[in-house]
């Protein structure tokens, strides 16, 4: 590939193209005036597609380019972008197939969803952390209007509203928290504030910040955090997360759940590496970095306790998922306790292991709601002789979130659980087991599923066919399996994506 | 041409593990009206591994020679450090298992006939069942191991959940449940281990402890080794199962229709016992050693206790289900052991109890598809309208009682007397205590029998048909089998026994 050098907007540009087909799109949905219409949803994956071409181009050549200064362009990025890029075509795919969804203000929808994307690009890509949260409130605010966007549905309004209040709560606590950082460094650039890079002005680095004041540093570290666990629906900050699931449109709410999460841990992949994580820093700081690992540990054991728990409880198949999506939380958690390179390889494969497992998940639901206009358990029974099909894809959805082979999902844990057993000689074998033990719970749940669709018999189930839609659960369903049986590209992805990470610049 | 024999020797366990998978493939393209084609399919993608693994039986596996046969060998998964491969091949030890595993799913076939709603997806999940059974017992790689060994866990939740009895959607659940939570520790084992000594091949796992080499750290004071092996015994023991670890076992049986039942009690509980001499004692002997005692007392109490368990069911599967408890508490008897005695005889019995466990389960089969019921208090007196099916029923049974000249005999005394040569004198009182559970063994059997074709004829069977041919079809081979190895049980001990040796070279290293 010839060796692309750009610079400001020419590197900004997957941004760019992602700014121009939002609008585009809400200018066609004023000139066309149809209702019902795919095709502003097909702009919107173009978009989508041209925006990851760019991506995947520039993959190699991005080395930490810095576009005016504050935005970097990685391989880590990339990959968040590329991640978000797919899963936002697949969540348009979605909303174009789902019968219950309303066709009206259809230019809004995608446009907000690519807003909503912006700021995910954003966020993941800078070291600033001002731009971060600046992309976080873009993403932020995206989110709640999406979330309220069946705003007759009282539901949706008050999903939204939660949202709205948990989220403006969240953001204040976490930019709070970089404030005092602030205060103690004297700048907002991680990588300043790591060391690893020369500041601007009177700085300092963090180690220095630890040494003459370790508790408000502790304090801004345990706020930062919080901020970030809002998003990533880490307990105790994951109170939002059922309601809001629940109440969203269900496209919205596939979202919130693989693209706006995965953003969230983007960002704090990339927070905790260039602080804690790089060789440069590892002396200065290794130490703090384990004690931010052991908080990191019992977020994930609770976090996932309680989503599993809390799953069984649920009667509504959309409500189970928004549990089980909390517990995945916690089992990415489980990769960063280790604190090093393997535990950030590990939780960006078990994020793409959850791309192709949630994202299938939530189809099926879809799919399924379109056609019984319910999403409790009871409403798929029968379901399985009616959409053998989807019905399969289902069951290779599940098992995979339940983390068993042949599946992606299975690759996933394992990854994790084998990052975690290594960091610290063993020392937190026990989260490993915990987190296994969890998935052993978790199986109680997600094959309630399974056994309403092919085990409860029902009355004369007959479902209306949507062969799109068919097609692209079962295309999931085949990568849950194939991208075990032949995992190499996704594991040699991961680990180009977070070398560069590590190793700064 | 040398060289292709040389390659189409080394991938017949590879056929035979995945002809059944290619006619699962074939069976989902026949449109489900054509129900004959379909059974078609499936007794030709059974029938095909039976005759190559006969073939591999008395053909091209050397009896005698040391070490694997047959190995195929690839990359699977390569990435950065981890490696993981394709690595299969049988020995003494794992040969018996595959070929009975042919069998039984040859045999479960003709067998399904008589299933409510039998339909096409039935078959497919029998064959994936098939697959990954036979997977496991050709894995030489412990991650090939594990995938196989969770592969078949869901054909079964299906198999009990969808054509079970009344109460198959708690019963399979139970099942999943159960085997899952052990087959997470086995996951977290094996990590551990990768992480230790960074292969998954478990030849070299053997090696590596054999050396005493694992490395991995002390944790809450105990060692390594001890850790890995009680998260490996668990996984395995939940299967086999042994006492406490044995109550998903009635509920699962009982509920399955009845050629699953064949399978779950020929094989699937065999994998527990193969796992243990292949995934779990050689590849951290000295913990097994230091622990054989409490695994000893655990034998026997699954022995003696499951006898008598049996012995108060009324319901024929159920007690049928809980002799399976007692039967293979004799396999962790005779492993725990440490002789050669015990280790061939152990191996023997697991053999032994999947012909005539599985035979004593389509018996029941045969009753129940007349009866619709399984009340052993309720029948009577049916040897007057079924005098063939009581001969055979008979047969069957005595052959799990471990009557003289059959089969279980031979493999029980062996374990006992195995047991009894132990270097640990503490198992001399385990052998009398287990003898109790054969006591109970016949009692239970005696009576059980006595139940249901003795005593004055029950007026609402005396129309039942007798056995018919396509049931003793699939009967025959077993009871067969239960004859001839009670009188040439050589046939078996010949193929095993350069294995067994070995084995115990790792697990004994000073001897």
């Amino acid at each position: 590939m010839p060796n692309i050098h750009l610079t400001g907007f020419g590197l900004l540009s997957p941004e760019l193209v992602l700014g121009a087909v939002s609008l585009l799109v809400l200018i066609m949905d004023l000139v066309w005036k149809e209702r019902g219409s795919s095709r502003l949803g097909w702009i919107s994956i173009a978009g989508l597609a041209l925006s990851s071409f760019l991506l995947i181009l520039a993959f190699d050549d991005s080395v930490g380019d810095t576009a005016f200064g504050i935005v970097v362009v990685d391989k880590f990025g990339n990959f968040f972008k590329l991640f978000t890029c797919g899963a936002l075509a697949v969540v348009v795919a979605f909303v174009m197939g789902d019968q219950r969804e309303r066709k009206d203000r259809i230019g809004e929808y995608y446009f907000l969803l690519l807003g909503a994307a912006m700021g995910i690009f954003f966020m993941v890509g800078t070291n600033n952390l001002l731009l971060l949260v600046l992309g976080l409130e873009l993403l932020s605010l995206a989110s709640y209007a999406l979330a309220g966007f069946h705003k007759g549905e009282k539901r949706s309004a008050e999903a939204a509203m939660k949202y709205v209040v948990f989220g403006g709560f969240s953001a204040g606590v976490m930019v709070y928290g970089i404030s005092l950082l602030y205060g103690l460094t004297g700048t907002l650039d991680l990588q300043v504030m790591a060391g690893t890079a020369e500041g601007v002005g009177l700085t300092r680095s963090l180690a220095d910040a630890v040494m003459t004041s370790p508790s408000t540093v502790a304090l801004a570290m345990v706020m930062i955090l919080g901020g970030f666990a809002f998003k990533i629906s880490v307990a105790p900050f994951h109170f939002w997360a059922p309601d809001v699931y629940e109440g969203s449109p269900t496209p919205v709410t596939t979202f919130l759940a693989v693209a706006s999460k995965a953003a969230g841990f983007g960002a704090l992949l990339r927070f905790l590496a260039v602080l804690f994580m790089s060789p440069d820093v590892a002396a200065a700081v290794g130490a703090y970095g384990l004690q931010v690992g052991s908080l990191i540990a019992i977020l994930a054991a609770v976090t996932m306790t309680l989503g599993n728990l809390a799953a069984v409880r649920q009667e509504s198949v959309k409500r189970m998922l928004a549990y089980s999506s909390v517990a995945h939380a916690g089992y990415v958690l489980v990769a960063l306790v280790a604190m090093n390179g393997d535990g950030l390889e590990a939780a960006m494969l078990y994020l793409v292991a959850y791309y192709l497992m949630n994202l299938g998940a939530f189809g099926v639901l879809i799919y399924f709601h379109g056609q019984t206009g319910k999403e409790t358990y009871e409403s798929l029974n029968g379901l399985g002789r009616a959409a053998p099909l989807i019905s399969v894809s289902a069951v290779v959805f599940l098992v995979s979130l339940t983390g068993l082979p042949p599946t992606v999902g299975f690759f996933g844990k394992l990854a994790v659980a084998r990052a975690a057993l290594a960091a610290q000689e063993g020392a937190y074998a026990w989260l490993v087991l915990l987190m296994l033990l969890n998935s052993v719970i978790s199986l109680y749940y997600y094959m309630r599923v399974a056994k309403h669709l092919f085990l409860k018999d029902s009355e004369g189930q007959t479902v209306r066919p949507q062969p799109a839609m068919a097609t692209l659960l079962a295309v999931f369903a085949a990568l849950n399996i194939i991208f075990l049986l032949y995992a190499e590209p996704l594991v040699n992805w991961t680990s180009a994506s977070m070398d560069l990470l590590l190793l700064g610049r | 041409m040398d060289s292709l024999l040389k390659l189409s020797e080394s991938t017949i366990l590879t056929w035979i593990t995945f002809i059944p998978l290619i006619g699962m493939a074939a069976i989902l393209c026949v449109p489900r009206q054509n129900m004959s084609l379909i059974k078609g399919i499936a007794g030709l993608a059974t029938f095909i591994p039976l005759v190559l693994a006969t073939m591999v039986y008395f053909g091209d596996f050397q009896t005698g020679a040391n070490g694997y046969q047959l190995v195929q060998s690839l990359p699977w998964i390569t990435a950065g450090e981890f490696q993981v491969n394709y690595t299969v091949g049988i020995d003494g030890l794992s040969l018996p298992l595959v070929w009975l595993t042919t069998l039984l799913m040859f045999i479960a076939v003709p067998a399904s006939e008589t299933v409510p709603r039998l339909s096409k997806a039935y078959y497919a999940l029998l064959l994936m069942l098939g697959c990954g059974i036979t997977g496991v017992f050709i894995s030489l790689d412990y991650f090939l191991f594990y995938v196989f060994w969770e592969v078949m866990l869901l054909p079964m939740y299906f198999l009990i959940g969808i054509w079970g009895g009344p109460k198959r959607e708690y019963a399979a659940i139970k099942f999943f449940l159960y085997t899952l939570a052990g087959s997470v520790l086995m996951l977290i084992a094996l990590v551990a281990m990768y992480l230790d000594q960074g292969t998954f091949s478990i030849p070299e796992m053997m090696a590596i402890g054999k050396a005493g080499a694992w490395t991995g750290p002390e944790l809450l004071g105990m060692s390594f080794t001890t850790w890995a092996f009680w998260f490996l015994f668990i996984a395995f023991a939940i299967k086999i199962p042994c006492f406490p670890f044995h109550t998903w076992l009635p509920d699962a049986h009982v509920q399955a229709p009845t050629p699953i039942s064949v399978i779950l009690a020929g094989i699937l509980l065999k994998l527990g016992g193969y796992g243990l001499i292949r995934g779990c004692f050689p590849i951290v002997p000295d913990a097994f050693r230091e622990n054989a005692y409490v695994l000893g007392v655990l034998g026997v109490i699954s022995i003696v206790y499951g006898a008598y368990v049996a012995l108060g069911q009324t319901d024929f599967k159920r007690m049928v289900a809980y002799s399976s408890v007692s039967h293979m508490g004799f396999v962790l008897l005779g492993m725990a052991a440490l002789t050669e005695w015990g280790m061939n005889g152990a191996a023997l019995q697991m053999f032994n109890h999947g012909t005539s466990s599985a035979a004593c389960f389509l018996i029941v089969g045969v009753i129940y598809d007349r009866a619709h019921h399984r009340d052993l208090n309720a029948f009577g007196g049916v040897a007057q309208p079924m005098p063939r099916y009581w001969a055979l029923a008979t047969f069957g049974f005595f052959a799990s009682l471990g009557l003289p000249g059959m089969a279980g005999v031979v493999s029980e005394a062996m374990t006992l007397v195995g047991a009894f040569q132990s270097a640990d004198t503490r198992f001399q009182l385990l052998v009398l205590i287990s003898c109790l559970g054969v006591v109970l063994t016949a009692a239970y059997i005696l009576w059980a029998l006595q139940r249901v074709f003795l005593g004055p004829l029950n007026e609402k069977y005396k129309d039942y048909p007798d056995i018919n041919g396509r049931e003793v079809f699939s009967l025959a081979p077993l009871l067969f089998l239960c004859l001839v190895l009670g009188i040439f049980p050589f046939y078996l001990l010949d193929w095993m026994d350069t294995s067994v040796i070995e084995l115990m070279s790792l697990l004994n290293p000073g001897s």
